[in-house]
């Protein structure tokens, strides 16, 4: 838990969710607010973390596209 | 509460002709969504390949707007090596994102640029860009272990080893992949909840690429009567069979969608683009060399060089302009009439007899809405995609039937297909 930090919102907001979440697929609002948030940053900027592939994969993925004719 | 659901079987290089036309009456399940809905060819982004066509599809913007142009793209305008456009880069929303921030659930299986995979309200496995199956390659990460169980074992994200002579083999891969599958479609549309479900099977495109001597009668490696004649038409048979299977699962409520995201035609041979500017004086290699190889940045001779091209099914032209590239030397008032010399000069370039093949050469500002990252110069279809282009250089050939990169005998065609049927869908 010590890498989550604790958002405050105005509970009327937050009944509001509750309702509009009910058999949606999101389990709480936590997991709803935080798909949408992340789903704003995600748009910024490309996510350093999943471009950045290794060497490895690089290499796997560049071998398969050859083998297949793309380039 | 509404109850309609989307369901969409993507097809990656389903060809119109062949579904629509050639095979239809032996497609039974396909036949019978066209006779109940709307149907027709679909036109692909430009250039018609799986990336950035299907992100296309998905999210309603075109390359230029998306901001990747194919598989590989320019990071920088320097010289050094292209960058994948994988899921990362897809900055677009795509349909699930609207959906799963509207509150609802998609599925969504397999569709290009869906590695790495990122949060959806519901379940997304990635693509066959998917380096292997060790990493995460699943959202979320646990239901990788429910899709292989699913596969009876393992999901095949793409066939092992598509440029071989072995075609036995690969056409054993190439069924086992669309088996599993469709196995997970099946165990998912039932047991998981879904608002909206989207699948992309590779088959057709690795059968086409692999197969289509044996089919065409108009390809120049066609056989009569040859053991594979009828591999493609007995696929699609065996496709549109696993088609069948799903269907009777879904209820009137929910809207059917079939896709592809380009079509298939003969490949006549490659265009080694390089060679031809070597031989135009466009391009400059500091050493000559000594077989066919791989056209490497490093071994060029900047100072007397104007432009280069990539490989692929279509060929992507990169200009050398001054400071612009490290070492440019197309003044800048003259990138435009140089860019149309070039143009001209591909345009002109006919078969190896001297043939017009009608060579399309696009300017990318005049085919897109934007024009995001660094776009190449100009964008070439050889014979509208009747030849490929090879990046090799050496062996002093414009036309090759070889591919430099392995046995290969299909292009992609600019239209692909669509077939939708659902309550309000006009048959």
């Amino acid at each position: 838990m010590e890498n989550k930090v604790t958002i405050k919102i105005p509970k009327p907001l937050y009944e509001k969710l509750k309702v509009s979440i009910e058999g949606s697929g999101f389990s709480s609002v936590t997991e709803f607010v935080v798909y949408v948030l992340r789903d704003l940053v995600s748009h910024q900027e490309i996510s350093k973390e999943s471009s950045n592939l290794s060497a490895k994969e690089i290499e796997a993925i560049r071998k398969r596209l050859k083998s297949m004719g793309y380039f | 509460m509404n109850n309609k659901k989307v369901f969409v079987f993507g097809i990656d290089c389903f060809e119109p002709s062949l579904v629509f036309d050639e095979w239809r009456k032996e497609l039974p399940n396909l036949s019978s969504l066209m006779e109940q809905g709307a149907w027709g060819k679909m036109e692909s982004t430009l250039p018609p390949i799986t990336v950035p066509a299907w992100t296309s599809m998905m999210t309603s913007k075109d390359p230029g707007q998306l901001g990747f142009y194919g598989f590989r793209n320019r990071k920088s305008y320097g010289y050094e090596e292209l960058y994948f456009a994988n899921g990362a880069y897809v900055k677009e929303k795509t349909l699930w994102q609207i959906l799963s921030r509207n509150r609802l659930t998609s599925i969504v299986l397999s569709v290009p640029q869906s590695y790495p995979p990122k949060p959806i309200n519901g379940i997304m496995a990635g693509c066959f860009l998917t380096p292997d199956k060790s990493g995460v390659w699943t959202y979320p990460e646990s239901v990788a272990k429910e899709i292989d169980f699913a596969a009876g074992g393992d999901y095949i994200i793409d066939v092992k080893e598509f440029r071989t002579d072995n075609k036995d083999e690969l056409l054993k891969q190439i069924y086992e992949m669309t088996k599993r599958r469709f196995m997970v479609v099946r165990d998912f549309v039932k047991s998981k909840e879904w608002d909206f479900f989207v699948f992309v099977e590779m088959g057709v495109d690795r059968i086409h690429h692999a197969f289509w001597r044996y089919h065409d009668k108009n390809h120049r490696l066609y056989e009569k009567g040859h053991k594979y004649e009828f591999a493609i038409r007995d696929y699609y048979i065996y496709l549109d069979n696993e088609i069948g299977s799903v269907l009777k699962m879904l209820d009137d409520d929910t809207v059917v969608f079939v896709v592809s995201d380009h079509g298939a035609q003969t490949m006549v041979g490659a265009i080694c683009v390089n060679e031809f500017f070597r031989k135009e004086e466009m391009l400059k290699l500091k050493t000559e060399p000594q077989k066919q190889q791989k056209l490497k940045t490093a071994d060029i001779d900047w100072k007397k060089t104007l432009c280069w091209g990539e490989g692929g099914y279509y060929s992507r032209i990169f200009m050398n302009v001054e400071g612009r590239e490290p070492e440019g030397i197309i003044p800048k008032n003259e990138y435009e009439k140089v860019r149309d010399q070039i143009k001209e000069k591909l345009e002109n370039l006919g078969d190896e007899k001297g043939n017009p093949i009608g060579t399309k050469v696009y300017k990318p500002e005049e085919i897109y809405r934007d024009v995001k990252n660094i776009p190449p110069d100009l964008i070439v279809f050889f014979g509208n995609l009747n030849w490929r282009s090879a990046g090799s250089v050496g062996g002093g050939k414009i036309h090759t039937f070889e591919n430099d990169t392995g046995p290969d005998d299909a292009n992609h065609a600019q239209y692909g297909l669509f077939i939708m049927k659902g309550k309000g869908v006009k048959a």
